[in-house]
């Protein structure tokens, strides 16, 4: 065998001419920009022209010290955590289950399939974006339906209390109970709770019952509002289920490309050895689909910590931040205002460390875990 | 003969050349978008500067939003900033007044054209750079009450004096569907801007945030906290629906036309959201309805407020003219050109025409549909004025607060809670300068 | 033969109730895929004014008018063969350049892959608005900033990572005997790569166009950085000047989306049967 360690020749000359066109437009494109992201995330800079103007140094780790002393960063990681999870544990497998449904000839038109579940990741974010916040707007159909619903209860409740007395019979013992109806929140809207309803009520003698009715249920029926959309945790519910449904496709795709690949003869010879369908998954498709995993699962956590479109569409990283993730954070930090460029990109380097460290972990399951390609 | 030649030549090229102007290329950068209103104006308006001067060629860059403050400061990065361009007087846009990426308008106009614009306009504390980085064009109040007075009159009530009046409502409204008053807060700073700020300005007023500022006082201090127990008792008494917090600020003016509400609060440049739409002709509230239904109003009087009546209000928007530009130059020159038009009487009515905003140049006239009208009459009879919160504290300190407003809204933390926090971050951020 | 395989199966998982239960979980997927668009293209034809009146009813009032003003309005006439051409340029190029540096780097060995390799892979991780500014930085620097050079150059470098290191492990799999072999019979390094890599690098190629099709035709924060003048810009940039932050006109955004969206999804039906004939092609192994 010629050296392998120095190229020479024609050897030497192929290499670099079909390394160097990706080489150097790498260099050009995203070189620059990472040595530049490092080199302010450690500097004071503070705005203005860059090369040329004001002069500005090192100013050591500071903003990496206020990155972590920041609430709101760890805040972002926690959510950014989550979409890992989901993604690698989620998307991933769903995708497999989904190329492998159609593997298996369990349902007919793969072609269709493949194509109609992929589309989700051909729509603009902004279109899943702006249906989201119509659905769940406290004017939209969600709460419609939820509004109605707590309504029609309470209108019967306040007939039958009604009709208890007899009709138009207003008393304080009525008021009363309809005040304990209404729940404690009511009670604030009143100065003095039990005379002014009364005398609300009593305004309404001549009117048809059913239109007190129907008034005291305007005032007293909680309206319906998405809480779980500002609770800390379960505000990323909704965020997650979006994002697995936009990308799960991709991985179908990627998974059943991969499976097709498989040379049947492999799995027909099991089949006739007498393996059942767990052990064919486990000796002959999972091994030899271990490069495709891995690589969807970097693939998915690379998406996953940098993902900000779909976020920023649904819900901005609202309301008060309960859903931001650490690249709406840094956009928080980098373009609004007054931007603070090296908090901004210690944040993108962080993200950076972060991603390397997960992927690491990654690759030593794949060496633990993994079998050969062939 | 030959010398004679050339001597005529010479003469002929000088001649030619000193009666050709010489043609100048500003760059431009608009702050505009397709569907807000005066856009077609605004189209017109660079349309007929170019045609009245063929020797200045505008190269016109339109962005909008976080675009275009996204290539503003790239540009500023980069040290090519544009030679004209749109700005804000406050933290926005921080880094021109900071890094002092524009021109002294003071000298470039000079004090004898300035002297058509209002006082609150050519004063440079109110800028950031504190100096007249750019020339407000409007001079907004940010706290305005827009009362639907014939709904109120059709419910029995007058318009409101007091907080009292306003929890008075609260029954009679609700019980026909009806909000006293909305503010959509989805996008946070609303609530700040339009409604917190004064309610700042009433209990606590500018002296004291200056005392912050100094650090002679904190948001932990009674009247901060009195002002965000304001905000929590108008969400508890019922006169704000908790469920604003959920409403973009794009859905709620039609929901207040639509008489979902008895008043609506928000800026005054809201004004131009009911008005007639030129394009399509049609108007959220007719103007026949503005003239008799509506009236603005300023926040009614709160319970232990100082500052009796005292109204937010900010320098608005303009533009400014980059400090790269040699001094004395052809281009200073055609910028300044550009600068004068754009601020003239004629384009500054067409603007006010639009409903766009009030002009802080003295005595632009214009055809303006009555709820627009109201709107200088309302700065004549509130001339007392507070700070906008976010224009004298720093991002990282008024998003604490804008997110603490939301949580009040929900209920989900006290004025106590945000107030601590609020200082907590001002802290850290002094710590960090 | 695979039709052995299908009754076994079947046989095996449980017949009816598992077909029931994939049946079941395909359409749910299906559902909510397609009725996003179905709601964006009926609403594209309703006025701004009656989508703020019912967002989930049928149109009452049709109107075509969204669609012509949108297109006036967002110079969609000159945007769309933009989009084209950063969108298919750009692709072409991260696959073509990729295949290339990842079939040196796969089955050259030398001493520079280990750190150039590295190099590559740290950029997968790197997001868009890092690049935002130094990359306007270095465009104005090198004095192409507002061309269709610096957009495409631009693009392909950010599909590189991952097209490299992709491109890389697949080509590592192709057995180096049927390389060997052809080096032995005197074949250079070009036409090997031409005449054996190429074909049949298929399934990795069909990967990355997917993974970047539709990544450039919807990316909008580095283009908006890149380019001022309308001629150069993509279509993103116009579907965006229909939402601001005061109101947003929602007939015409929805109008410009749809515009957006079709001929995505009509390339992708086109080219969904080259996925099947690319992956097939990969299948077969020598």
């Amino acid at each position: 065998m010629p050296n392998r360690n120095r190229l020479h020749g024609e050897e030497g000359r192929a290499y670099w001419s079909m390394v160097l066109p990706a080489f150097s437009i790498y260099l050009l494109v995203m070189a620059f920009p990472i040595v530049l992201s490092i080199v302010l995330s450690v500097s004071n800079y503070s705005g203005g022209k860059m090369f040329g103007g004001e002069p500005w140094g090192f100013a050591g780790l500071k903003s990496y010290a206020r990155v972590f002393s920041d609430p709101l960063f760890w805040n972002a990681l926690k959510n950014n955590f989550y979409i890992v999870l989901l993604s690698v544990f989620g998307q991933l497998p769903l995708g497999f289950i989904f190329a492998y449904i159609i593997y298996r000839r369990l349902v007919k038109w793969p072609g269709f399939w493949q194509g109609v579940l992929y589309v989700p990741n051909i729509i603009s974010v902004i279109v899943v974006g702006l249906l989201w916040q119509t659905i769940f707007s406290p004017n939209g159909p969600i709460a419609e339906v939820m509004n109605d619903l707590a309504r029609a209860g309470f209108q019967s409740r306040l007939e039958a209390l009604f009709a208890s007395v007899g009709g138009f019979n207003v008393d304080d013992g009525l008021v009363s109970k309809i005040l304990d109806m209404a729940g404690p929140a009511a009670l604030d809207w009143f100065s003095d709770p039990v005379p002014e309803l009364k005398e609300l009520i009593l305004s309404y003698e001549g009117a048809p019952l059913s239109e007190l009715i129907g008034d005291l249920c305007n005032l007293f029926v909680p309206r319906w509002s998405p809480e779980f959309l500002s609770k800390p945790n379960i505000a990323m519910l909704p965020v997650l289920f979006v994002i697995l449904w936009m990308y799960t496709g991709m991985y179908l795709i990627l998974f059943l490309a991969n499976m097709q690949k498989i040379d049947s003869q492999v799995i027909e010879a099991a089949r006739i050895d007498g393996a059942s369908e767990g052990q064919v998954m486990r000796y002959v498709i999972l091994p030899a689909l271990s490069g495709t995993i891995v690589n969807s699962a970097i693939l998915a956590i690379s998406g996953s910590l940098s993902s900000f479109s779909l976020i920023f569409a649904m819900t901005g990283g609202g309301p008060s931040r309960v859903t931001e993730i650490l690249s709406i954070y840094m956009y928080n930090n980098a373009f609004l205002g007054r931007p603070n460029l090296p908090l901004a990109n210690a944040i993108s380097l962080v993200m950076v460390v972060i991603s390397f460290i997960l992927i690491g972990l990654t690759k030593m399951a794949e060496k633990r875990y993994g079998g050969k390609e062939e | 003969m030959k010398r004679m030649i050339a001597a005529i030549l010479l003469i002929a090229v000088a001649a030619v050349g000193g009666f050709a102007q010489e043609k100048v290329t500003l760059t431009v950068m608009n702050y505009q978008q397709a569907d807000q209103a005066g856009y077609p104006e605004d189209v017109k308006i660079w349309q007929d500067f170019q045609a009245a001067n063929p020797d200045i060629t505008l190269n016109i860059e339109v962005l909008f939003n976080d675009p275009y403050h996204q290539k503003l400061q790239a540009y500023a990065a980069a040290g090519t900033m544009p030679d004209v361009f749109y700005v804000w007087p406050g933290a926005r846009s921080a880094v021109i007044h900071e890094k002092k990426l524009a021109k002294d308008l003071n000298q470039l106009l000079g004090a004898a054209y300035l002297k058509d614009f209002s006082a609150s306009a050519t004063n440079p504390a109110n800028q950031l750079g504190g100096y007249m980085a750019m020339l407000p064009q409007s001079f907004t109040y940010t706290s305005v009450m827009y009362v639907n007075t014939k709904l109120l009159a059709d419910n029995g009530f007058k318009p409101p004096k007091t907080y009292a009046d306003l929890k008075k409502m609260v029954p009679k409204l609700k019980a026909k569907g009806i909000a006293v008053a909305m503010l959509p807060n989805k996008d946070a700073w609303p609530m700040q801007s339009c409604l917190f700020s004064t309610v700042v300005g009433r209990m606590a007023g500018d002296d004291f945030l200056d005392a912050i500022l100094a650090g002679k006082a904190k948001f932990t201090d009674k009247p901060f906290v009195a002002a965000l127990e304001v905000i929590q008792n108008l969400y508890k008494d019922g006169i704000l629906s908790r469920e604003d917090v959920q409403i973009g600020y794009g859905e709620a003016a039609g929901m207040f036309a639509s008489g979902k509400a008895a008043i609506y609060i928000d800026g005054d440049w809201r004004a131009g959201a009911y008005i007639t739409d030129k394009a399509s002709g049609k108007a959220l509230i007719s103007p026949a309805a503005q003239d008799k239904d509506f009236a603005l109003m300023p926040f009614p009087a709160i319970p232990g407020e100082k500052n009796r009546g005292v109204v937010s209000a900010v320098a608005g928007t303009g533009w400014a003219v980059s400090a790269s530009l040699p001094a004395g130059s052809a281009k200073e020159k055609a910028a300044t050109r550009l600068i004068q038009y754009l601020y003239s009487n004629d384009v500054q009515a067409i603007r006010f025409n639009t409903g766009a905003y009030v002009p802080t140049r003295k005595g632009v006239k214009a055809d303006v549909e009555p709820l627009v009208a109201k709107v200088p009459v309302f700065y004549a009879e509130n001339p007392a004025t507070c700070y906008v919160i976010d224009g004298v504290l720093d991002p990282a300190v008024y998003n604490v607060i804008n997110d603490g407003l939301i949580a009040i809204g929900l209920g989900t933390k006290t004025a106590a809670q945000v107030a601590a926090e609020t200082q907590a971050a001002f802290e850290s951020w002094k710590a960090s300068k | 033969m695979s039709d052995e395989i299908k009754t076994t199966a079947l046989g095996r998982i449980g017949g009816a109730a598992a077909k029931a239960a994939a049946y079941a979980m395909m359409l749910l997927f299906t559902a909510m895929t397609l009725y996003p668009i179905f709601w964006l293209i009926m609403n594209s034809f309703k006025s701004t004014r009656e989508f703020q009146v019912s967002q989930l009813a049928f149109p009452k009032e049709p109107t075509l008018s969204n669609y012509v003003e949108a297109w006036k309005m967002g110079d969609f006439g000159l945007l769309f063969p933009n989009s084209l051409i950063y969108t298919i340029g750009a692709t072409v190029g991260i696959v073509f350049v990729s295949l290339l540096a990842g079939f040196a780097f796969a089955k050259i060995a030398s001493r520079a892959t280990k750190p150039i390799y590295n190099g590559f892979v740290i950029g997968i991780l790197i997001t868009a608005q890092s690049l935002m500014i130094p990359l306007f930085l270095e465009v104005n620097l090198l004095g192409i900033y507002n061309t269709r050079f610096a957009v495409l150059l631009v693009y392909i470098g950010t599909g590189l990572p991952i097209g490299v290191y992709l491109a890389t492990e697949y080509i590592k799999a192709i057995p180096s005997a049927l390389i060997e072999s052809a080096r032995i019979d005197g074949a250079s390094f070009w036409r090997i790569f031409a005449k054996i890599i190429v074909p049949m690098s298929m399934p990795v190629a069909v990967t990355l166009s997917i993974l970047n099709i539709s990544n450039i035709w919807n990316e909008f924060a580095l283009i908006n950085i890149l380019v001022s003048r309308t001629e150069l810009k993509s279509l993103p940039l116009g579907i965006y000047k229909f939402s601001g932050s005061l109101s947003t006109d929602y007939g015409k955004q929805f109008a410009a989306l749809t515009i957006g969206m079709v001929p995505m999804l009509l390339f992708y039906i086109v080219f969904r049967k080259q996925i099947t004939r690319g992956v097939a092609a990969g299948a077969v192994k020598g």
